[in-house]
């Protein structure tokens, strides 16, 4: 049961890093195959509210 | 098969594009009563009858095709060159029932560049009460056009619309002012020289710094063939071009729209003449604000109170009810505090933008705008920094894009420079934990002293963005200055439907958008707060047990048994128990809260221990000055990549091996400093609040700003210089405070 509890929480902590990295280290042109995001930071949801 | 055309919707400011373009392809873009919505183009989506698929552009408001801003070029250079892919089979021009003369100078402007085109008259139902009548048939022939008489609020007119651009092949194309009025001569010397272009266009061209492919400005200058004119000269010939199209329209509007002007004077005039007012106004406009505030401290208390108690309930009830382990700990301690951190601003969030919301959409919001200007000028911004100033209180990104209406490039930097210092809505969770750890609940005059040091945050926020344009003006060596026009829209009252989505909107985008970072950072930080590398971590209770035998409870631990002993007995007493009882209770309860403590300090002692203790520690001496413990500086730290962070991260860092059933609050408010007086007292509080409201802390922000600037120069030169000034202020209030 302890080994299933640290897996379940590595693979959480994993996914929070890789989205913390995708959203502020990531170039956008790497994400977005060098096309403009046609959701951007010119609409609301932004992640800055 | 069906058929996919494009149709560009265009139209002078506030004249409804984006209500149209909403009620077209169904989609939801942000919709206001002030100009400056839209500040790029918006694409979608629309079904028309007969199998035709249109591609709808909404283009930024423009005034006419003589450009003086970015987002005025955009269009214009849309609409002259026909190799775009989004260059328009059709362009609808959006005009409004009340302002439809100056609306038809674009309009003419547009259907002489030959492109097939469809007048919308929006606002219709406003005709009756305004004592306007049209022969719209009358002015079809006149315009040469087709008409669709529309009402976006009531979401009349928009099937004639889809009938109108399906049916555009049979749409006139001709133009409405014949060009070579403007100078017959030099016409037809530009005719000889670029025999297969349109006359229109090519003036257009001369006149203005657009380009259209194949034929650049360059290209007509540097032609041996055609002498051009001189700046004056273009100038002069631009002026008979307004005059030949206002005699057309004049002209047209003389035999088909008639108003009863006695009908159309009175409540909005007295109204107007008292919101924009040189004394009245500002003091309308500032007991707005202050009722805004009071009235988000006041409504919103109990929700927050009742969100943060059944977050607190919520990690006990899972550490009860799982398995104990790390995956546990991790729900209870860092999951349920991270959101628990997004979920508790949700209320004031809400009330904000609604009050924000009612504003802008009663057109009271351009009322401001021009109330402002008048502050404005003296600092070296234009009236129309005004709108990204305001739009800043939601969030600066919105609002430094919003800069591309101003059509002078220092007034535009300046605008950008200094929007970041206005309160976003990011901000706001920050004031709002703190003002109420460290500021009274009293009140002076019926309003709190809460609301007015948040009302107060805000004017330092704005009064911080003016002062340092007042600076970059006089550093900035760059000249000109530009004209400030700003539509005043008609007073109406706020549609529930508009409110209702800014509102839900804004909320969500603060829930979805910010709550994943927070929620990402929150993991992160139990993690490194649950874990360590070093010996003292790994033998922590062993060492705590070793110190309390030594030494005793820490005095933390010491009145935390006091405080709960002294609260049992007073409501013991109150209830009528007897002494006797209530002391073997007290014995009892001692050895409980004695536990508690002892699990507490271990705890304690771990987390400074830990991954994000040793950071934390690391990082102390910069924040000691400032009256802020290592705690405190990792959330400091964290809110470099979005200042809406602080709380989660304090939430998740206070509850990292708590036991308690404890709101954000109450851990924020029991934690003492190395003298024993609560950490976030009224010097490190008001320090802090400062500290949040100068320093730039927001990744996406800087994101925007190197966008729009197209240099990293000005982004790390606002880095620098507000995270600078953010640390002296922040240093200066506590050493006065303390």
């Amino acid at each position: 049961m302890e080994t299933v509890q640290h897996i379940l929480v590595y693979l959480i902590l994993a996914l929070a890093v890789a989205y913390l990295v995708y959203k502020f280290l990531l170039p956008k042109s790497l994400i977005h195959g060098g096309k403009k995001n046609s959701k951007d930071c010119s609409q609301d949801n932004c992640g800055c509210s | 098969m069906s058929k996919n055309i494009n149709v560009a919707l265009i139209g002078n400011p506030n004249t409804g594009k984006t209500s149209v373009f909403n009620q077209l392809t169904g989609l939801k873009q942000k919709v206001g009563n002030y100009p400056g919505i839209t500040v790029e183009k918006k694409e979608g989506i629309c079904k028309l009858p007969r199998g035709v698929k249109a591609h709808i552009l909404d283009l930024p408001g423009t005034y006419s095709l003589n450009t003086t801003s970015l987002d005025e070029s955009l269009v214009v250079e849309l609409l002259l060159n026909k190799n775009d892919k989004d260059y328009p089979d059709v362009a609808v021009v959006i005009s409004d029932v009340e302002n439809l003369k100056r609306n038809l100078f674009l309009f003419t402007q547009i259907k002489d560049l030959k492109i097939p085109t469809i007048l919308v008259i929006n606002m219709a139902d406003r005709m009756s009460r305004k004592g306007i009548s049209m022969d719209i048939e009358a002015m079809e022939k006149k315009l040469d056009t087709k008409i669709a008489l529309v009402s976006t609020r009531k979401g009349q007119g928009i099937e004639r619309i889809k009938e109108l651009i399906a049916d555009y092949k049979n749409l006139s194309s001709a133009p409405n002012v014949d060009a070579k009025r403007i100078s017959p001569e030099y016409f037809e010397r530009l005719q000889k020289t670029f025999p297969n272009e349109d006359l229109y266009k090519l003036w257009l061209v001369i006149t203005q710094d657009v380009n259209f492919m194949p034929i650049e400005k360059k290209h007509i200058e540097d032609a041996t063939s055609f002498t051009t004119k001189s700046k004056e000269e273009l100038k002069k010939l631009q002026h008979k071009e307004t005059v030949l199209r206002y005699q057309f329209i004049n002209n047209t509007l003389k035999e088909t729209y008639k108003v009863d002007f006695l009908a159309a004077k009175g409540f909005r005039a007295s109204l107007d003449k008292i919101l924009t007012h040189k004394i009245f106004g500002y003091l309308i406009f500032f007991v707005i604000l202050l009722t805004i505030f009071q009235a988000i401290f006041d409504w919103s208390s109990y929700p927050m109170d009742f969100i943060d108690e059944q977050f607190a309930l919520a990690s006990e009830w899972i550490k009860n009810t799982l398995p104990p382990g790390v995956f546990t700990d991790l729900l209870a301690e860092g999951i349920i505090a991270g959101i628990g951190g997004i979920v508790i601003f949700i209320p004031q969030i809400a009330f904000l933008f609604l009050f924000i919301s009612l504003l802008e959409e009663s057109g009271y919001m351009s009322r401001v705008v021009f109330l402002m200007d008048r502050l404005m000028r003296p600092f070296g911004l234009s009236g129309k920094s005004i709108v990204p100033l305001i739009s800043g209180t939601a969030c600066a990104i919105p609002a430094v894009m919003a800069t591309r209406t101003i059509e002078n490039w220092k007034e535009r930097l300046i605008t950008i420079l200094v929007t970041p210092f206005t309160t976003c809505s990011a901000r706001l969770p920050v004031y709002l934990i703190l003002i109420a750890l460290v500021i009274p609940k009293g009140t002076i005059l019926g309003l709190s002293y809460q609301a007015l040091t948040l009302m107060l945050l805000y004017l330092i926020g704005f009064g911080m963005a003016i002062f340092s344009a007042m600076i970059l003006n006089k550093i900035l060596k760059i000249k000109s200055r530009s004209l400030f026009m700003v539509e005043m829209p008609t007073y109406r009252l706020p549609l529930l439907k508009n409110v209702a989505y800014t509102v839900l909107e804004k909320t969500k985008s603060f829930v979805f958008g910010a709550g994943k970072i927070i929620l990402a950072i929150s993991i992160v930080l139990w993690f490194l707060g649950s874990n360590g590398y070093s010996e003292d971590f790994k033998n922590a209770e062993q060492i705590v047990n070793d110190r309390i035998e030594q030494e005793g409870l820490s005095t933390y631990s010491k009145n935390y048994i006091q405080n709960n002993i002294d609260a049992y007995r007073e409501n013991a007493l109150a209830e009528g128990i007897a002494p006797e009882v209530i002391q073997d209770s007290i014995q009892s309860m001692t050895h409980d809260l004695r536990e508690r403590a002892e699990a507490q300090e271990i705890a304690s002692y771990k987390l400074e221990h830990s991954y994000i203790g040793q950071a934390g520690k690391a990082f102390e001496p910069l924040v000691k000055p400032l009256g802020y413990d290592w705690k405190i500086g990792i959330a400091v730290l964290t809110s470099f990549a979005a200042r809406e962070v602080f709380v989660g991260t304090l939430a998740t860092i206070y509850s990292v091996g708590s036991d308690e059933e404890e709101t954000i609050k109450t851990r924020m408010a029991a934690e003492l400093d190395s003298s024993g007086r609560p950490l976030f007292n009224l010097a490190s509080g008001i320090s802090l609040m400062l500290f949040y409201a100068f320093a730039m802390q927001c990744m996406s922000t800087l994101a925007i700003v190197k966008r729009e600037t197209n240099s990293w120069k000005w982004p790390l030169f606002q880095l620098g210089f507000m995270s600078v000034f953010a640390y002296l202020v922040a240093l200066i209030a506590y050493q006065i405070l303390i």
